[in-house]
């Protein structure tokens, strides 16, 4: 038994991260970055891409470059799969123990919107979390990395109650922070134009099957329905669709959802289905910065088809180093977030231009898609979700 | 030389706040807790052959049930806290532990991973009180006048805690409940031919090991300080099955150092997740090949 | 809810509870021989799966083959552990196999996350989606295929148990495994065989679930499905894992309809523990009676 004793505490002082000095990320040659994210359960494909192949892709060639002022980027993630308590638990190691300098781009609401207040409390950022709730809005310490909910629902209602003049509106969503901050915005933005929210079925967070809610929500025949979901009980609901007959209604995703991803795993289910695009198309974009993506993916990791998961990742890397520039050879917390906030008319060659308000949102625009062969076509220009 | 070796350990478990950054005291303080589960599992499954999947479950309504107490009487010092989680929970032991009777092996193992289920289910549900599958934050517990709000401060209530379970759990070996445990054990059959009421001492044994994982979720709240239930899931029954199985069953040190290993074990793979089911899988199959009485057999064999 | 909505209901719930229906078998085939569950049963037939998605993406095998190739694949796989690892082990008692399985079930869901992937990916299904006009009603291709597929293979396994020499064998072994030996009938024999048969029905509940449930890691989880469809039926009645399984599929589908829609996913688990508190042998098992 001693013996067992003596291997534990053996262990744990072997352990790397026991000798630590106080240095919060920053080296002279060096800066860590690290997050929490998905990488089993229902977003693994969307956080490995958001972070091994997005993030880690737009350091690679910055690095190559030199860095910024003669500083490497390392990157660290711990895998939650997606869920909260597993979250927090992983974001205290990243800045307890491996000592990171910034939380960047983790996922899902829910376990972002979880590990906020630990965050604030230590006065870590979190830069670009790829998730819309607004509980993010408005902290000091943090920087949308998607349009949250409440811009991307006024864009997609006053498009779809205004020119395509639909009235009767229903709603697949996950039954947590990061359904219901979308369906208390539409319905907010629903009331603005004299209408309500018909129909909601909540799917458990993790679950595949959704052949009961989408039979309930035929049933109820509305001529949207809005898909708040993670890829694989989205692309179930299609198939049920398909598989009921259930073809007068619209089928719209949102944000975070709407890219070829869920389309895939949906087959030909997928026909008909629209929603609203945040980024542009990774494949077919020919915006300077998009194009520059898809050569690194190709140069780096070849064997990764562009989607707007990495794509997004590339960007909040972008934005980073973009901070980092700003903020000088003295790079401190406070000082990336002082930097950040000069950002006005910024072209990323991807997005419309970046203004970075007190509010501390990133992206405020979206446009319009609809599925033909497969792929999402933009049916319109960016969509403002200003007044 | 044995007082010695036990001697530098109290020492070192003392003063460990003082010697280790504070994500090490985390972990130690994570180490205690889990502990404290592994040896309310055993006396479950350890001592009485009732394979629980659903221990998890308990460590939920342990941990909730602490959440919420302080949430909305946040004046109550902890020791009463972390009694009222312990006895919540053994309440639901009694619940269950009495239509389960009957069942046993495979039955069981089915009834308990159902159980496990349920309660993460009804956690979700009950969401005015839980917030569902947002999460929960935990509030620091209170001693008095003092609030838990350092690391070290949590250590210190985990180890207060464990020592007093380790040494409850030690004493009930050489009382009559215990032996009577182990003549379950050995032949359920004999032990009721014997007169032993067996079914009053699997109750007794359910009741207590919820009343042990309870009293350990609610230290776990307070250690972890964010709950969803979605973390509370079968796999995480199953970790703590390993934790018994490698420590050797009806140990109560061999829980302990399962416990230990456990935990460092997960925390060092933090960057390996994809590996983890494979190790711990390793890990049963091999002590259920080779090494049957697990750590604790190891070393008896060497003294 | 209109007739239509809930033939279809129904039907897609006899399709799901055929698939139940196959892993009970798979389980309940494993305990009768050798007293001992497989926990990894469902990891397995998960393995089945990818191979299948393997066989046909990289080797671009035609679907029925690379589909034949996982079931075979899953096969091999279940003779192999039952001869190095549950061999060896069944001498002690039959915890220990359950926690060799339930060691393996861990290894081999990592493995197959490491192998392949931890992402969900669209598997190829040998029926369409679309809906397809039978009599008054439209039904998918996809349901009926999967009941017919199930019911034929069920239809097999009868004719193997009756028939043939193995499966008078196994039967033998079931109801009592000292007269056999006794009899000549060779008891490690019918072990192997066993796992390799249950593996075969695993796998084809895993090839015809795949396309609905997408492949991934965590296909194995539909185990415990097959678990309370062969307790509702009465653990170890072959009979009673087709009736548990259907009867579980249709009631998973219809309750959701007339409660509140999450109750579909706590059906397998309120099912299970309404079997085990109120008559634990099921529907139409046997009480066991210990021998000292």
């Amino acid at each position: 038994m001693r013996q067992l004793v003596l291997l534990v505490v053996a262990l744990l002082v072997g352990s790397p991260g026991f000798a630590r000095a106080a240095d919060p990320g920053v080296t002279d040659t060096e800066i860590l970055l690290g997050g929490s994210n998905s990488f089993s359960g229902p977003l693994a494909f969307t956080g490995t891409q958001l972070t091994k192949v997005g993030v880690d892709l737009y350091f690679r060639g910055l690095n190559e470059g030199g860095g910024v002022h003669g500083r490497r980027i390392r990157t660290i993630y711990y895998d939650d799969g997606y869920r909260p308590q597993d979250a927090v638990a992983n974001t205290r190691k990243l800045v307890e123990q491996d000592g990171i300098f910034a939380v960047i781009a983790p996922q899902g609401s829910p376990p972002v919107v979880a590990t906020l207040e630990y965050l604030e409390q230590s006065r870590v950022p979190m830069l670009f979390p790829f998730q819309s709730s607004t509980a993010t809005r408005g902290r000091k310490y943090v920087f949308s990395g998607l349009v949250l909910s409440d811009r991307q629902s006024r864009m997609m209602i006053d498009y779809l109650a205004g020119p395509r003049k639909f009235k009767r509106f229903a709603a697949l969503y996950q039954d947590d922070e990061y359904g219901k901050s979308f369906l208390s915005a539409f319905e907010t933005d629903l009331g603005r134009h004299g209408l309500k929210l018909g129909a909601t079925e909540p799917v458990k967070r993790g679950v595949t099957d959704v052949s009961a809610q989408v039979a309930k929500l035929q049933a109820a025949k509305p001529e949207v329905t809005f898909l708040v979901l993670t890829p694989g009980p989205a692309a179930q609901a299609l198939k049920e669709r398909q598989k009921i007959g259930w073809t007068d209604s619209v089928m719209v995703s949102t944000g975070p959802l709407t890219d070829e991803t869920y389309l895939g795993l949906a087959g030909d289910a997928s026909e008909g289905v629209e929603g609203l695009a945040t980024l542009p198309d990774p494949l077919r974009s020919d915006q300077p910065g998009v194009k520059l993506y898809r050569e690194q993916l190709q140069k780096y990791f070849p064997k990764n088809e562009p989607n707007r998961y990495s794509l997004s990742g590339y960007l909040a890397g972008m934005m980073f180093a973009e901070g980092a520039k700003r903020a000088g050879r003295t790079l401190t917390r406070d000082g990336l977030v002082a930097a950040l906030e000069t950002i006005k008319g910024w072209d990323t060659g991807i997005v419309p231009a970046i203004t970075i308000g007190p509010d501390h949102d990133t992206q405020k625009q979206g446009f319009w898609v609809k599925v033909e062969n497969g792929r999402f076509k933009p049916l319109s220009d960016w969509l403002k979700s200003e007044p | 030389m044995a007082l010695a070796a036990w001697g530098l350990g109290a020492v070192a478990a003392l003063a460990w706040p003082l010697l280790a950054p504070p994500y090490f005291v985390f972990l130690a303080t994570l180490v205690a807790v889990n502990a404290v589960v592994a040896i309310g599992l055993n006396l479950l499954s350890g001592y009485t052959n009732q394979l629980s999947f659903g221990h998890a479950g308990f460590l939920a309504i342990g941990a909730y049930t602490a959440a919420i107490l302080t949430l909305r009487a946040p004046a109550l010092p902890v020791p009463l806290t972390l009694l009222a989680a312990g006895l919540v929970t053994g309440l639901v032991g009694l619940a269950l532990g009495i239509p389960c009777l009957r069942l046993d092996g495979l039955y069981l193992a089915m009834a308990t991973l159902a159980f496990g289920f349920v309660v993460t289910e009804g956690i979700t549900n009950l969401d005015a009180l839980t917030h569902g599958n947002d999460g929960l934050r935990v509030p620091l517990a209170r001693l008095g006048p003092w609030t838990l709000a350092t690391d070290g401060s949590r250590y210190y209530l985990a180890l207060a805690v464990a020592a007093a379970m380790i040494l409850a759990a030690l004493n009930v070996a050489g009382t009559r409940t215990g032996r009577a445990f182990l003549a379950i054990r050995t032949s359920e059959i004999a032990a009721q031919a014997s007169g032993v009421n067996a079914a009053a001492y699997k109750t007794v044994a359910f009741v207590l090991s919820a009343f042990y994982t309870g009293v350990a979720g609610g230290l776990f709240a307070f250690v972890v300080g964010f709950l969803s239930p979605d973390a509370f899931d079968v796999f995480l029954s199953v970790d703590f099955l390993v934790m018994i199985i490698l420590g050797g069953l009806g140990s109560v040190w061999g829980a302990v150092a399962g416990a230990a290993v456990v935990t460092v074990l997960n925390d060092s793979l933090a960057g390996l997740q994809t590996y983890r089911p494979l190790i711990f899988g390793a890990i049963l199959i091999a002590c259920m090949l080779f090494v049957p009485g697990g750590l604790a057999a190891m070393t008896r064999r060497q003294s | 809810m209109s007739g239509q909505a809930l033939v279809h209901v129904v039907v897609s719930g006899l399709a799901t509870g055929c698939i139940y229906a196959l892993v009970a078998l798979s389980l309940v085939i494993v305990y009768n021989a050798t007293r001992a569950v497989n926990f990894a049963q469902g990891e397995m037939l998960m393995v089945s799966a990818f191979v299948a998605w393997s066989a046909q993406r990289a080797a671009g095998l035609p679907l029925p083959v690379a589909l034949l190739c996982g079931v075979a694949a899953g096969g091999v796989l279940a003779f192999l552990v039952e001869r190095a690892i549950i061999r060896p082990a069944l001498s002690a008692t039959h915890w220990d196999v359950l926690i060799i399985t339930l060691g393996l079930s861990l290894m081999l869901r990592a493995a197959a996350g490491i192998v392949w992937t931890n992402e969900e990916l669209p598997f190829p299904s040998l029926f369409s989606n679309h809906p397809v006009a039978v009599g008054p009603v439209r039904l998918a291709p996809v349901s009926l295929g999967v009941i017919g597929a199930s019911l034929a293979l069920m239809a097999a396994l009868v004719a193997l148990f009756r028939a043939t020499r193995f499966g008078r064998a196994m039967r033998a072994v079931a109801q009592n495994q000292n007269a056999a030996r006794l009899m000549g009938i060779s008891v490690e024999r019918v072990y192997s065989g066993s796992w390799l048969l249950a593996a075969v029905v695993g796998g084809v509940a895993g090839v015809l679930i795949a396309p609905v449930t997408f492949l991934s890691t965590k296909m194995g989880l539909i185990a415990i499905n097959g678990f309370t469809a062969a307790v509702l039926g009465g653990f170890g009645s072959l009979p009673g894992a087709v009736v548990g399984g259907m009867l579980l599929g249709v009631i998973e589908n219809l309750a959701p309809l007339y409660l509140p829609t999450g109750i579909r996913y706590s059906v397998p688990f309120l099912v299970m523990i309404g079997i085990l508190v109120a008559r634990p042998r099921g529907l139409f098992g046997q009480l066991e009676r210990r021998k000292v």
